[in-house]
């Protein structure tokens, strides 16, 4: 909802609660005023009327004969309302009438009951034009207030929307601070400055972890390169490799400095994936199946060792995809990687790539655990493999990286996993 | 076989230059980029390999000058960046081949071989060891003139292994010669024991008995003698 919606929707009933009981008590109020007027009117009417009696002793026959009407039989005396035909207009207008008791003993006539009238129908007609123009305004002053606040909103808020936007399409890819202007407004002008500040310290962050990353990439793989290569001429020699707890021990060395460069390789892959780091000028378009069969061919001997049984359907006429070519190696590699390693000796490994997909199946237990975790890094389905546990991690990395959405599922029946990428 | 090492880390170097000589290489050191540079327009090499990060300048330049110079001598890039990026640069500009640091020393001599046979004898070229006989550009092993029939992974393998006579080549170097080097090896090294024992077999039922030497727990040799 908008500030400017949910203001107005306090302030509304509230200008509507206040203006109807306004307009009520106005109503009321007018309503007696000119009731007691009549009445007034009235009275003084009473008394002319007994006054024009006491000097003549007779009613003149004429007098006030539309409002008057005389009678012999008793009736109540006072104040009332009544409803008479109106001659002319030809409808029941509202009446109020006084009624008294005439003693004309003076002129040896019975007692008779004067009522007098007057008619309301001019009072009902202000208080409809006093209420009609009470209802106007508040029409008016809402319209009027809604107009104005919708006009303020754009005039006052526009430095805030301006702002939005600006953080909107803000990428920290672009190494540049936000620079907001410092609008009139207080308010705005300090928001913009934090955010302004924000940035520069975002900006100089990231700049400093991404030099870190390239130094920490090329630094520490110069010493593990020193290393391996030295392991590797140690076990030329053959005074060494005779021994073979020594050739044991070398032997085991090499493999664990070969497994932290593998380590240390994912990791930089993955915080360049994370960085965004790879420039778009050189995604070329890819033949991924072409890629997908070399890879496949790569992957022989190991598929051959665990007597895995591949299908593979790959559509025709599939377009090139605009990828980076290391990266689009990277995401087809772990994912056979992936299938094989959690394949079952004599299992089944299915590959189909089209348009739209390209998903990799493989037969196997099932695992337990949350499956949306499997993507976590040094995530290892068995804790004591040797494996990196990156693989799936970089898969998904590289999909975030180009958008596509990768999917995991598992069908219990036939224990069947599919770990599909659709390029979206 | 003369061949020029560009690398300014001074360890690595040595390691690589004592590798290379074993392997029968003549070989010259350029320690910067200055001292390459100098020496790729003086001397002729029979191949060129460049640490893309030098101290005093961009190793893809010195591609650059050896291939608009219109130098015959192979170009190997070695380079410690993240790879991906540079080996797409080093080739597009005519680089032979590329190699990750950190790299196993017997694919880096694999990768001399292959690039020297192709570069060198355009592909008329034939490997000699004991009584093997080897023409690489027909994929042709024969063993005292009998033909040797191999399964391309095995055939693969015995390149491997006759570019490194006499080395003892780790079983991850020879698993990611054969899979490619992003291969986490870690979990399937197994896969090699089975080549390597087809391989052993069909040797020596043509009477080539003894040529690989295996060396518990590490890895495979083959033997000089």
């Amino acid at each position: 909802m908008k500030l400017l919606t949910a203001t107005t929707r306090y302030y509304v009933p509230l200008v509507a609660g206040l203006f109807a009981l306004a307009s009520g008590l106005l109503l009321l109020r007018l309503n007696w005023a000119l009731r007691h007027e009549a009445d007034e009117q009235l009275y003084s009417e009473q008394l002319y009327v007994q006054r024009l009696v006491m000097r003549e002793q007779r009613l003149p026959p004429t007098l006030f004969a539309y409002q008057l009407s005389r009678s012999t039989h008793p009736r109540p005396t006072g104040f009332s309302d009544t409803l008479l035909l109106d001659s002319v207009e030809h409808e029941l207008v509202p009446h109020r009438q006084l009624t008294f008791q005439l003693p004309l003993a003076a002129a040896g006539q019975s007692t008779e009951w004067i009522t007098i009238r007057k008619s309301l129908v001019e009072t009902h007609d202000l208080l409809r034009v006093v209420v009609g123009v009470m209802l106007g305004a508040l029409v008016v002053l809402l319209v009027g207030v809604v107009v104005l606040n919708h006009w303020l909103a754009r005039r006052l808020w526009g430095p805030f929307q301006h702002t939005l936007a600006r953080l909107r399409e803000y990428d920290l890819q672009k190494h540049q601070p936000l620079s907001l202007p410092a609008p009139p407004i207080t308010e705005f002008a300090e928001l913009n400055q934090a955010l302004n500040q924000l940035s520069e310290r975002l900006v100089a962050d990231y700049e400093s972890l991404r030099e870190f990353t390239e130094n920490a990439s090329h630094e520490t793989q110069t010493p593990l390169a020193i290393m391996q290569a030295k392991v590797e001429q140690l076990l030329q020699t053959p005074t060494l490799t005779e021994d073979e707890r020594t050739l044991t021990l070398l032997g085991e060395l090499h493999q664990a400095t070969r497994r932290l460069s593998r380590l240390h390789q994912s990791l930089t892959l993955l915080t360049r994936l994370e960085n965004h780091q790879f420039a778009p000028a050189q995604a070329v378009p890819l033949p991924l199946d072409q890629l997908l069969r070399d890879r496949l061919a790569m992957l022989e001997p190991l598929l051959e060792a665990r007597s895995l049984h591949v299908t593979l359907h790959i559509a025709d006429n599939l377009p090139a995809r605009t990828m980076h070519p290391g990266l689009a190696d990277s995401l087809l590699h772990n994912l056979l990687q992936n299938a094989i390693k959690h394949n079952q000796p004599g299992g089944t490994l299915a590959v189909s790539l089209d348009k739209s997909a390209f998903e990799v199946s493989n037969t196997g237990p099932a695992v337990t655990g949350d499956p949306m975790r499997f993507f976590e890094r040094f995530r290892k389905h068995n804790a004591a493999s040797d494996s990196s546990g990156l693989g799936l991690s970089i898969v998904q990395h590289i999909c975030a990286y180009y958008g596509f959405r990768v999917r995991y599922e598992y069908v219990a029946g036939s224990s069947w996993h599919t770990l599909r990428v659709e390029f979206t | 076989m003369k061949l020029l090492l560009v690398e300014d880390e001074a360890a690595l170097r040595r390691t690589v230059v004592e590798a290379l000589r074993q392997n029968g290489y003549v070989v010259e050191v350029a320690v910067n980029f200055t001292q390459a540079y100098e020496k790729i327009k003086l001397y002729r090499y029979d191949c060129v390999l460049v640490d893309l990060t030098l101290p005093d300048g961009d190793g893809l330049d010195l591609v650059r000058a050896l291939k608009s110079d219109g130098s015959p001598a192979g170009v190997l890039v070695l380079t410690a960046r993240d790879g991906l990026d540079d080996r797409i640069k080093g080739l597009d500009l005519g680089a032979d081949d590329y190699l990750v640091k950190p790299f196993h020393l017997s694919e880096l001599n694999a990768r001399l071989r292959a690039i020297i046979r192709r570069r060198q004898f355009q592909g008329q070229h034939h490997i000699v060891f004991r009584d093997l006989l080897v023409w690489p550009e027909q994929n042709e092993v024969t063993v005292r003139g009998e033909p040797l029939a191999l399964t391309r992974k095995e055939y693969d393998l015995l390149l491997y292994l006759l570019a490194n006579p006499g080395r003892v080549l780790t079983k991850e170097a020879i698993a990611e010669h054969l899979c490619g080097d992003q291969i986490d090896a870690a979990d399937s090294l197994d896969f090699i024991y089975t080549h390597l024992k087809n391989l052993r077999k069909k040797l020596q039922e043509h009477g080539a008995d003894n040529y690989i030497r295996t060396l518990y727990g590490v890895g495979y040799k083959l033997s000089l003698e």
